[in-house]
């Protein structure tokens, strides 16, 4: 059933969602319509439930030639938003507003640089949306995550590109925190590194990489929350 | 025939910077209209009132400034504009005694909603034109410094803040457009302008970003002096810095650093770090080392530990800003902080205010200690008893005996001593020229 009153007019910031992909039990990305505004690879939009008064922003998790908008949702137990988006079926409609935020890569950098990601959780949904856009992309993508089923379309990401670590399961390439396994790597002096997820994991990363010599100037934060 | 009575029109603003040009630009649109600009307290026939809706206490105030405003003027049409119509359109549009309800993008056609009002068209506000520039140079302020809008609206979504809901998106004036309504407030005579906007520092069109616009209103003929609102601390490079050793732009920043520490800045989602910060203030003052920086500090945000808190003490110290507005967090309903765990309870949160406070008033004094004895260029804002108030190049408050009408005038002035405590503290000196 739509959420959409009969008198409602079509607004371009309307998107029906058409599919909806089952990542995890909590975990699920929506699929909507091709975006109707041009954005960069790695920047957010702010979603509502037509109908709803909240919205929440979410990372573009497509890329910015592919045919969906789409984004990667975690369901917070106690969240008041994701619940609702969890209860959306195919067909029924969503806002879009965007794009926003200054995470996003810039084509002349994407060509020339050498680009560390590092992401807990759904945290990994720009970098996605950046591996599609430019898949000639040199890059390092570490993904902190508590079990292995969490490595969210891992298959997309060259094996050799991706590194999995699992702080409750061993079934990743790393067992424990992805700062641990941070600690023990090492990075050429001209690498960009790229972080984004929760508050805590982006600090203690920072630290670690402040640790290693880097120039704060050479990292860039989303944080979630 | 009985002639037509001129109409009258009152204005009440509350909040930034931002709403006082935007009340000043409609000033402009209302007198050149034929309007008399009186106060609420003279029966006006329309008032209007640009709330603002950045904190719960400003919501309460704007709240209160509303029906005091349509109380006294029980007949007037009363127009609710700013961000609190954006944010609570429609329980203000519920409410009997406003007349028309006006979002942000279209407050700058009020004009002609209240004249079709007056010959009987029946317009709905959101059928008027959205432009958030739209605004006419002001020629007629409530105040002696004019601004230039710039820019509107803010994507970085702090966690704390509204302003992103109620602003939209970060959106900027083309560049011919600034400069053509720097020309014209000049020309309109104000000898001070201030660069505004909602997230300056963001601004871009084209190719030219922030500070390639400042040099091209830098190069503007003229007699006046240029001051920035209050900037974001990141990512502005040495042009920006080589720019100031231009006389016409004046050596202060309002550089909002809201905590010292990194945990705390990232939870707001702030786009810098203490380290870029330290490095913005250090490379100003290694060029001008009487280079005046004020902040913005937020105390009691969701999850502030003690460590946490001392970092900013220690900041804040390093830094020496010679004024902090600081900020006892509040929640703002709808925002990511209202979510967050851990809030602070008020007995801290007022405890370290008050740190906060006693540290800023001793940067303050020291900071007017060094210039006593020097000379400030002040522009006199306004004269009472025979003593001129106004603002020194560095953007401190300065006051000195004159004699006769020199409002609006820039003066040298020798400063003798520091007079008034903690927030009232000012210089007071003599007249040099
Ligand atoms: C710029 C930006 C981009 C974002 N992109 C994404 C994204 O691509 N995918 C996504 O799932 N979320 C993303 N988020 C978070 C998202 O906006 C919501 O906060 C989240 O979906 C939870 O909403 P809620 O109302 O259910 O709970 P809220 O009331 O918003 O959050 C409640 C609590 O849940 C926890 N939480 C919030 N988000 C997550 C999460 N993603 N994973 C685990 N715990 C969380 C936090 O402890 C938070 O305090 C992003 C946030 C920002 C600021
Ligand atoms: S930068 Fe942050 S605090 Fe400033 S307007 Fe934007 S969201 Fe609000």
């Amino acid at each position: 059933m739509s959420l959409m009153k009969p008198d409602m007019k079509m607004d371009e910031s309307f998107y029906k969602i058409e599919e909806i992909r089952h990542l995890t039990g909590e975990t699920f990305s929506l699929k909507l319509p091709k975006a109707r505004f041009a954005f960069q690879a790695g920047q957010h939009i702010s979603l509502g439930i037509v109908g709803g008064n909240q919205s929440r922003e979410y990372s573009i998790y497509s890329g910015v030639n592919d045919d969906h908008l789409e984004v990667l949702i975690k369901e917070v137990e106690q969240g008041y938003f994701t619940p609702r988006l969890r209860k959306l079926r195919p067909g029924n409609m969503v806002e879009v507003h965007g794009p926003f935020g200054k995470f996003g890569m810039e084509p002349e950098h994407a060509a020339t640089g050498k680009f560390v990601f590092i992401a807990s959780g759904t945290g990994i949904a720009p970098f996605r949306s950046i591996v599609h856009t430019f898949p000639e992309i040199d890059y390092q993508l570490i993904h902190g995550v508590r079990y292995s089923k969490e490595a969210y379309d891992r298959n997309e990401y060259a094996s050799d590109r991706y590194t999995l670590c699992t702080s409750r399961d061993k079934n990743g390439d790393y067992h424990g925190r992805l700062t641990g396994y941070l600690k023990s790597c090492n990075f050429a002096p001209d690498t960009q590194f790229d972080l984004c997820g929760n508050s805590e994991m982006i600090f203690d990363a920072l630290e670690i990489l402040k640790r290693k010599g880097f120039d704060r100037d050479q990292i860039h934060c989303e944080v979630y929350f | 025939m009985i002639p037509n009575k001129k109409k009258t029109v009152a204005f009440k603003t509350l909040g930034c910077r931002l709403n006082q040009y935007e009340t000043d630009a409609l000033v402009t649109d209302f007198s050149e209209a034929g309007y008399d600009l009186v106060d609420t307290n003279s029966s006006p026939d329309v008032v209007i009132v640009n709330t603002c809706t950045v904190t719960n206490q400003s919501d309460q105030k704007s709240r209160t400034v509303i029906s005091q405003a349509a109380r006294k003027t029980k007949n007037a049409v009363v127009v609710v504009t700013g961000c609190m119509a954006n944010n609570f359109k429609e329980k203000l549009e519920s409410q009997e005694n406003i007349t028309f309800v006006v979002e942000n993008s279209r407050k700058s056609s009020i004009l002609a909603l209240v004249d079709a009002h007056f010959s009987g068209e029946i317009l709905h506000p959101d059928k008027l034109p959205q432009d958030v520039f739209r605004y006419e140079p002001v020629r007629k302020s409530l105040h002696t410094r004019s601004a230039v809008k710039i820019q509107d609206g803010c994507d970085n979504f702090c966690t704390f803040c509204i302003i992103p809901m109620v602003r939209g998106r970060a959106v900027s004036r083309p560049v011919a457009d600034v400069l053509e309504s720097v020309r014209k407030t000049i020309g309109n005579g104000f000898k001070e302008i201030v660069i505004t906007g909602v997230n300056i520092g963001r601004y871009q069109d084209g190719e030219s970003r922030f500070e390639d616009l400042l040099a091209k209103i830098l190069e503007v003929p003229g007699d006046f002096r240029v001051r920035i609102s209050s900037l974001e601390p990141d990512g502005f490079g040495d042009d920006f810095v080589q720019l100031f050793a231009n006389p016409k732009l004046m050596p202060h920043l309002h550089l909002c650093l809201q905590s010292g520490s990194e945990k705390t800045l990232l939870r707001m989602r702030r786009m810098y770090n203490v380290e870029q910060f330290r490095k913005t203030i250090n490379r100003f003052r290694a060029v001008y080392s009487d280079f005046n920086f004020t902040t913005d500090i937020i105390v009691g945000f969701p999850g502030e530990t003690d460590d946490e808190f001392q970092q900013t003490l220690d900041a804040v110290n390093e830094f020496k800003f010679s004024h902090i507005h600081t900020f006892k967090y509040s929640v703002r309903k709808g925002t990511r902080a209202e979510r967050l765990e851990n809030h602070i309870h008020e007995k801290v949160k007022n405890a370290r205010s008050l740190l906060v406070r006693e540290l800023s008033v001793g940067n303050k004094m020291n900071y007017f200690k060094s210039f006593i004895g020097q000379t400030e260029n002040v522009l006199i804002e306004k004269i009472t008893q025979g003593i001129a108030n106004g603002y020194g190049q560095h953007y401190i408050p300065v006051r000195f005996k004159v004699s006769g009408e020199m409002k609006n005038t820039v003066h040298s002035v020798t400063l003798t001593e520091i007079r008034g405590t903690d927030e009232e503290m000012y210089l007071f000196g003599e007249i040099s020229n």
